[in-house]
């Protein structure tokens, strides 16, 4: 059974067609890369997925809540939230709050959003903090930290949540090498888990490896899906092969 | 003419009238003669309304500056500033001029606006200088001054004398040479028509109803003092800054009863239909022109021309075309000199002044406090609502948000204050403590809209995601992070509208300027009064430098640029 289901999602930037029908399903427990190219529209997708942008065309169904571009605002506002508690998002920019410590970060969904018990949602915290290496720095400030640390608070926060799926909006491009050898480390290891991910990403060696299907995306939309061997070996979209090359090539 | 007044209400029977100082420590502060209100629809023109009340606005910030100042030049400064001796008759010889210090906005009949030629500027005092000028081969020129500072502006030489109902009164009189008087003034009962009150004697009996008698007057003035000193336990008074101002309210119902300067009360009468005269004048003193103190020859002059003016009846022609010839000014060809200051007395020293009045200004001081503490915080939650309602907010509520703003920023805080407490009538209080915040909450609106829109927008994405809603999201991300950003320009608002708190005078509430104004005007201890509300204010602002330091250093360590690199 499918956790997502996305339906010809047609998304409109003011007079730019965005999303040109998107089709995309995802598995339980399935880890999906999607790759292209810059401003091809990945991030739109993974952004209609939990609600923060809104579409034109189609429907999302995340672990059977669908959201229907022609439902009522009302409608769509109850189910979008129904929708936020299931689903992760980890950002590009990690999105931390500035103003709370690493601890208070992990820990402010599960008690303002969820009601969950400070002390208990700041053991589970601590646990899930330790699981992504940052246990040296619960009490640390956003801004003490590199970027690699941030984005690993910033995992933590979202797994706090206990989703069912996370989305990862290309986690490790404003990252160095070497942190984004950390980051993709901890996600390796989440993907080994049964959780549910969507990655957007330009690191072609975690598509590879550690994904189960790869999706393709060019000019609105999904060019090509499959496994990752048949994606990089045998693609057989000429898209496909160009987008290969020039990610190799760099 | 006042500027600044505030009011408050003091209690009509504060010292024991027994007390053989009592008279001469409440000394009547000044007839105000003046006044006008902004409020005084009836005499200007709308569009001059609204200028005169920008300008007074303007003003009332700088006149505390100016007092210091100026007291302070001339006290500390003396040998400089000293003007020779006879130095105004000289100038009014060897320059044809005979300048005199008044002020226009202090209104009917004194020295006005001529309605015919706005320009220029009429009254019974402008046509006697025109007289007295003429009686001495020069040419009459009216120099404009803020009232309460006209002694001071004759100090600095900027006039040669001041005439603009100035009553006489023993601290002037021991400071500046004092003419003959020029007019016999008196005060009048104005009350409402068909009012029950019909004689100043009505209000010693209790009130029907409860309460006591609330009787406006102008802050400081004559009728301020007499009310004071003869109201009884029954009255209390009501301080306005502005003649008209007390008139208004009166018509509008909302006091019993308003005690006037006689040329006041009726000039004005048919400008305010709604109001009678109740009972004879009570009260009686002298409008008299000063000059400076060592200006004797031109002092001399002056009566001369006064006694020439009286004996020809051209006085009592002038005075009965402006309606405000009664019997008492036959007493004019009596009083050939100024009345004597009384003798015994000691001149008191500016300090034992503030001493006796320390309480006033303690009392004053704390309304200030009172304005400030209360209006801010509603206006910085205010503020808050309506900038978030412009961001967040359906785009008809965003449209009114933004007229909201544009409204109360565009007009003067004062007008503000007098539709709250004018028009709507509420308690002077509410209107007070309600205008400061509603004008001050579009300015922090706009502060904390921009604000809210410093913060980068993955910060409202990433607590979205985690499931908030968009007010969580606002009150648990956004509004603390924006708070740091805020806090200097918040804290700037918060002086700002503690020294605004002075414009609540024009609606009775007498706070710490207006209070300095009275006294410094009234009493002779212009420096001390100064430095003593000096004082005071400094030790209102201190803790709030404080708390504003404290705070930024407190929240100032957790910045805004950790989280989003992006």
């Amino acid at each position: 059974m499918s956790m997502i289901e996305v339906n010809d999602l047609v998304k409109w930037h003011g007079s730019i067609e965005v999303l040109k029908g998107v089709n995309l399903s995802v598995r339980r427990g399935e880890v999906a890369t999607i790759i292209g190219p810059s401003g091809s529209g990945k991030s739109t997708l993974l952004r209609c997925l939990n609600g923060l942008e809104t579409f034109q065309g189609g429907s999302v169904t995340i672990d059977g809540l669908r959201v229907g571009a022609h439902d009522g605002a009302a409608e769509r506002a109850r189910v979008q939230r129904q929708v936020c508690l299931r689903v992760g998002m980890v950002f590009q920019s990690f999105n931390l709050f500035p103003h709370r410590t690493v601890l208070q970060n992990v820990i402010e969904g599960p008690v303002y959003v969820l009601g969950i018990h400070p002390e208990q949602a700041a053991q589970r915290a601590r646990r899930l903090l330790a699981r992504v290496g940052m246990s040296e720095r619960l009490d640390a400030l956003p801004r003490q930290l590199s970027g690699g640390q941030q984005q690993r608070v910033a995992i933590a926060r979202a797994l706090a949540m206990e989703p069912q799926v996370i989305l990862f909006d290309e986690p490790t491009s404003a990252l160095d090498p070497r942190m984004t050898t950390e980051v993709l480390a901890v996600m390796t290891d989440l993907a080994g888990d049964g959780l549910t991910m969507v990655v957007v990403t330009h690191a072609m060696h975690f598509a590879r490896r550690v994904s189960q299907t790869v999706h393709v995306f060019g000019e609105g939309r999904i060019i090509e899906s499959g496994p990752p061997d048949q994606i990089f070996e045998a693609p057989s979209q000429e898209a496909t092969r160009t987008l290969l090359s020039e990610v190799l090539a760099a | 003419m006042e500027e600044n007044s505030g009011a408050s209400e003091s209690d009509a029977s504060p010292t024991d009238p027994s007390d053989p100082d009592h008279f001469l420590s409440r000394e009547p502060v000044g007839a105000r003669p003046v006044v006008v209100g902004p409020s005084g629809p009836c005499s200007f023109p709308a569009d001059r309304t609204r200028t005169e009340a920008t300008s007074r606005r303007l003003g009332r910030s700088q006149l505390f500056c100016l007092g210091l100042i100026l007291t302070g030049l001339v006290t500390l400064a003396p040998e400089s500033f000293a003007l020779a001796e006879g130095a105004g008759l000289d100038y009014v010889r060897s320059s044809g001029k005979l300048r005199y210090g008044s002020d226009m906005e202090g209104g009917g009949p004194y020295a006005y606006p001529d309605p015919k030629s706005p320009r220029e500027v009429t009254g019974f005092e402008v046509e006697l200088m025109a007289m007295l000028a003429k009686d001495l081969g020069a040419a009459p020129e009216f120099c404009q001054g803020q009232w309460e500072m006209l002694l001071q502006l004759l100090d600095l030489g900027q006039s040669d004398i001041v005439v603009n109902g100035y009553e006489w009164t023993p601290p002037r009189a021991r400071a500046y040479l004092a003419t003959r008087p020029y007019y016999v003034y008196q005060l009048q009962l104005m009350v409402p028509r068909g009012s029950s009150i019909h004689t100043w004697d009505d209000l010693k009996q209790p009130r029907p109803g409860g309460g006591r008698w609330t009787v406006g007057v102008l802050a400081g003035s004559a009728a301020d003092t007499f009310t004071a000193l003869e109201g009884g336990k029954n009255v209390r008074a009501i301080q306005f800054s502005g003649s008209t101002d007390a008139m208004t309210a009166v018509q509008n119902g909302q006091y019993d009863a308003t005690l006037q300067d006689v040329p006041a009360a009726r000039f004005y009468l048919d400008r305010f239909p709604g109001l009678e005269l109740a009972g004879p004048p009570e009260s009686h003193g002298y409008y008299v022109i000063y000059t400076r103190a060592n200006d004797r020859a031109l002092r001399d002059a002056l009566d001369q021309g006064l006694a020439r003016l009286i004996a020809r009846g051209d006085l009592r022609r002038l005075y009965e075309k402006y309606g405000i010839w009664s019997e008492a000014q036959r007493e004019l060809e009596k009083l050939t000199g100024p009345p004597e200051v009384i003798s015994g007395r000691q001149a008191e020293g500016g300090w034992t002044l503030v001493s006796r009045y320390w309480s006033s200004l303690v009392e004053a001081a704390c309304v200030t406090i009172a304005l400030s503490l209360c209006s801010m915080p509603l206006a910085m939650l205010l503020g808050l609502v309506i900038a978030i309602g412009r961001i967040y907010g359906p785009i008809p509520v965003r449209a009114v948000l933004t007229g909201y703003v544009e409204l109360i920023r565009g007009t003067p805080l004062m007008l503000q204050l007098f539709v709250l407490f004018y028009l709507l009538k509420l308690n002077p209080w509410v209107a007070g403590i309600g205008g400061l915040a509603i004008n001050y909450s579009a300015y922090e609106a706009e502060i904390y809209r921009a604000g809210l829109q410093a913060i980068p927008e993955g910060q409202m994405e990433a607590a979205l995601a985690l499931g908030m809603s968009r007010w969580m999201a606002l009150r648990r991300v956004l509004i603390p992070q924006a708070v740091r950003i805020v806090i200097p320009p918040v804290t700037n608002d918060f002086i700002a509208l503690f020294k605004d708190t002075s414009v609540c005078s024009v609606i009775t509430l007498i706070e710490l300027t207006k209070e300095y104004s009275i006294l410094a005007n009234g009493t002779g201890g212009a420096i001390e009064f100064a430095l003593a509300a000096s004082f005071l204010y400094m030790m209102m602002s201190l803790p709030l430098s404080w708390f504003s330091r404290w705070s930024e250093r407190r929240l100032g360590t957790l910045g805004v640029k950790g989280g989003a690199v992006a």
